[in-house]
């Protein structure tokens, strides 16, 4: 057992580190949040330069045949910095799902071009609010909700409803017949609607519908961890460094055990979050996670990072409250990911059946 | 990173559970009662038994009679133990007490005390805390005066579990007055029944006795039985504080999963389990015990790799102790009008087991420095903040 990154993890985490302080430092990441748009495409162009977006994706398809694990230590820098954009569903999300279920022309098509950052996919394939259904003659009705990102996306996975079956499918973004309507969040995620009208669908579109689920929501449920870690990570280094410097009354808040106490637990939450995230990252890696253990992982985070979010308002004080301020983006940002790729409820469900309790 | 187990861990870990196969736990004769930390009873006849399979010595240089296995071995043998309930109780305590002798321990007690410890019949009490001195260790008023080739120690101890049931005491003594606050403090390993050393028990809000409280009245020692050297105690305790939380409270997440377990049988067999509120507690709680193994594999990690610790082992004990005391809580909840039965009590379902962990539970949040002594030392030492200022 051992619980230190490898030295090439090592690496990955500092470049990611400096990179994001150089180019996404925490007042462009503000702009870049409250704008309506939100999308850095100078940002995203120079992250693929550093192959960011090829790193899950085999050599042979323009990638650097990274594991999940390293794109879980990538994402978490991505989170303690707040950065925008559509890497989950697109470089972890879609591409972990096209590899596993997409047939080779799909991969063929699509991987080379996402690993440039050229091409963008994001996914609809939360059931909560999902309406869409394939008829028999290959048309697709109804709307899917929640999908990050899809105003930039050049095509989208979606799950509907096929009479017994459920569907996932692949289809470019601007098919005819396919609307994306923005959904107005409090956080830095650009959301949306998307309603498709007798949008048409060929078979080849199809992708093998229990993996592509599977695969998805696993590493999706592992990235949005990862964000969650990275920014309670940060929450706590904002406190911690609030909490030596605030003097009120002659001496720093840090010197009361009111304030100690509570940093200690921002301590614990971000570590136990960490650990079962770097575990359950690791087995998926080897292709031995049980179900259970990505469920534990996000379920627990959701909980612990959420809690670092809150706790963190109550050292800070007054400042924390302003816009300027960063704590409220990466509170936000917790809350985002928190309910995206299963929320607790979800998770919660799983392990309770893991763990043997009969309905 | 890397998060299994290696071929020889797994295989040790077969070894442990046919042990506990062949011989059922009911064939040990308790002598002590299980204060809930995850070691279970106190059984002399299940120390031996561990010493039998040279199970005790097993990570001890070979010099010292040991095979010098790696220390995950220990982990290893303390899961599958509390995951089975097995009556472990002093097996952590004997654990520390050797490895300090082997350390820095005078040749008497290596010749004398290891052996007894390696066959499971020496086993230990600690004595640190005294009446005046609890979270305050450094107040503590029981001195050691050199007489000749012995000390002479005067004084009283309190809450030292299973002392009357043990064979040695670590008793912590101020040998010197220094200027300064820490120093000048010694340890001694001293036989129960030495004269002058009288053992009560203290009866405990559960009804059973699990600490006692020990008068020293010119208890004479001879000077090979001091462990470390004169002077140097506190920073000796201070560091086998930081194992001491470790490896006094690492078996708890597979001890409170074994409870867990209990209880989703219990919810299964009474139709509680369809209830919602109920599934996501339980499902929470098991997320929450695998977060609990996680902070105490990565202790493990620094510990066996020497490197720092300056959190770790606080916060990891920190949040057994309240997770153990969540689940008790839990417990009590899904067992409704049934909760308050003690164990072998008519009616009495998981086998009372969850009224005496709720009950034991209270107390762990206090013992082995309290949780709030704790927060302080994470916050001051492991973040950095500034520490309150203290009288000299």
């Amino acid at each position: 057992m051992d619980f230190r990154p490898s030295s090439a993890q090592q690496l990955l985490v500092s470049t990611a580190r400096e990179f994001l302080k150089k180019h996404c430092p925490p007042e462009r990441a503000q702009q870049i949040a409250l704008d309506s748009r939100g999308f850095d495409e100078t940002l995203w162009g120079r992250m693929a330069e550093l192959g960011w977006q090829g790193l899950l994706i085999p050599p042979d398809l323009g990638g650097s045949g990274g594991s999940l694990l390293d794109v879980i230590v990538l994402v978490e820098e991505m989170g303690r910095a707040s950065t925008p954009g559509p890497f989950v569903p697109s470089a972890v999300v879609a591409t972990a799902l096209l590899l596993a279920a997409g047939s080779a022309d799909h991969k063929k098509r699509l991987l080379p071009a996402m690993a440039t950052g050229e091409t963008i996919v994001s996914v609809a394939l939360d059931d909560a609010g999902n309406t869409l259904v394939l008829d028999a003659r290959g048309r697709l009705r109804g709307r899917a909700l929640f999908v990050e990102s899809a105003h930039v996306a050049h095509a989208l996975i979606v799950a509907a409803d096929a009479g017994d079956d459920r569907r996932v499918v692949l289809l470019p973004a601007d098919r005819r017949g396919v609307e994306r309507r923005p959904l107005d969040a409090i956080g830095p995620e650009k959301l949306f609607e998307v309603a498709c009208d007798g949008v048409s669908v060929v078979a080849e579109e199809w992708l093998e519908p229990a993996t592509a689920r599977r695969v998805a929501l696993q590493a999706g449920a592992l990235a949005r961890t990862a964000e969650m870690v990275g920014a309670a990570q940060r929450v706590l280094e904002l406190a911690v460094e609030h909490a030596k410097t605030r003097v009120q009354g002659g001496r720093p808040i840090g010197g009361h055990q009111a304030i100690q106490h509570a940093c200690a637990d921002l301590v614990r939450d971000v570590d136990a979050s960490r650990g079962l995230l770097y575990a359950a990252a690791w087995r998926a890696s080897e292709g031995a996670a049980p179900a259970a253990d990505v469920a534990m992982a996000k379920a627990y985070a959701s909980e612990a990072c959420l809690a670092v979010a809150r706790r963190g308002h109550q050292i800070f004080g007054a400042i924390g409250y302003c816009e300027e301020h960063p704590l409220h983006l990466l509170h936000k940002r917790i809350l985002a990911a928190s309910v995206d790729c299963g929320d607790l409820a979800t998770h919660l469900e799983q392990i309770a059946r893991a763990i043997g309790l009969r309905a | 990173m890397e998060f299994g187990f290696s071929a020889a861990e797994q295989a040790f870990a077969d070894e442990v559970r046919a042990f506990l196969r062949d011989n059922p736990l009911d064939r040990f004769p308790l002598d002590g009662m299980d204060a809930g930390y995850g070691s279970g009873a106190h059984s002399r006849a299940f120390m031996k038994a561990l010493g039998e399979r040279g199970w005790i010595s097993m990570c001890w240089p070979e010099s010292f009679g040991g095979r010098a296995e790696p220390m995950f071995f220990k982990l290893v043998l303390f899961e599958e133990l509390a995951l089975a309930g097995a009556p472990f109780g002093p097996l952590a305590g004997s654990w520390q007490t050797a490895d300090a002798i082997i350390d820095y321990g005078t040749e008497r007690l290596r010749r004398e005390v290891l052996p007894a410890i390696a066959r499971g019949e020496a086993t230990f009490w600690q004595g640190y805390s005294e009446p005046d001195a609890g979270s305050d260790l450094l107040a503590l008023k029981t001195e050691a005066r050199r007489d000749d080739d012995h000390y002479v120690i005067r004084g009283h101890k309190i809450w030292s579990s299973h002392a009357g049931i043990a064979t040695h005491g670590l008793v912590f003594t101020r040998t010197s007055r220094e200027a300064r606050r820490s120093r000048g403090f010694s340890m001694f390993v001293v036989p129960n029944g030495t004269p002058g050393m009288d053992i009560r028990p203290i009866r405990s809000l559960t009804g059973g006795v699990y600490h006692y409280e020990v008068f020293l009245d010119d208890v004479r020692v001879p000077v090979e039985l001091m462990l470390g050297p004169e002077g140097e105690g506190f920073q000796a305790l201070l560091n086998g504080l930081d194992s001491d939380r470790f490896w006094g409270r690492f078996y708890k997440a597979p001890a409170l999963e074994r409870v867990l377990r209990r209880l989703v049988d219990h919810a299964n067999a009474t139709g509680a389990s369809a209830d919602a509120g109920l599934r996501r507690r339980l499902a929470a709680m098991a997320a929450e015990l695998a977060a609990l193994r996680v902070l105490f594999y990565r202790a493990a990690c620094l510990l066996r790799d020497g490197a720092p610790i300056t959190y770790e082992t606080a916060v990891a004990k920190i949040y057994a102790d309240e997770t153990g005391q969540k689940l008790a809580r839990l417990g009590m909840d899904l067992l409704g009008p049934w909760a308050p039965l003690r164990p072998g009590s008519h009616e009495a379902r998981v086998d009372g087991e969850i009224s005496h962990a709720y009950l034991t539970s209270l107390g762990h949040t206090i013992a082995g420095g309290t949780a709030e002594v704790l927060r302080t030392t994470v916050a001051v030492r492991g973040l950095g903040l500034p520490a309150e200022p203290r009288k000299a």
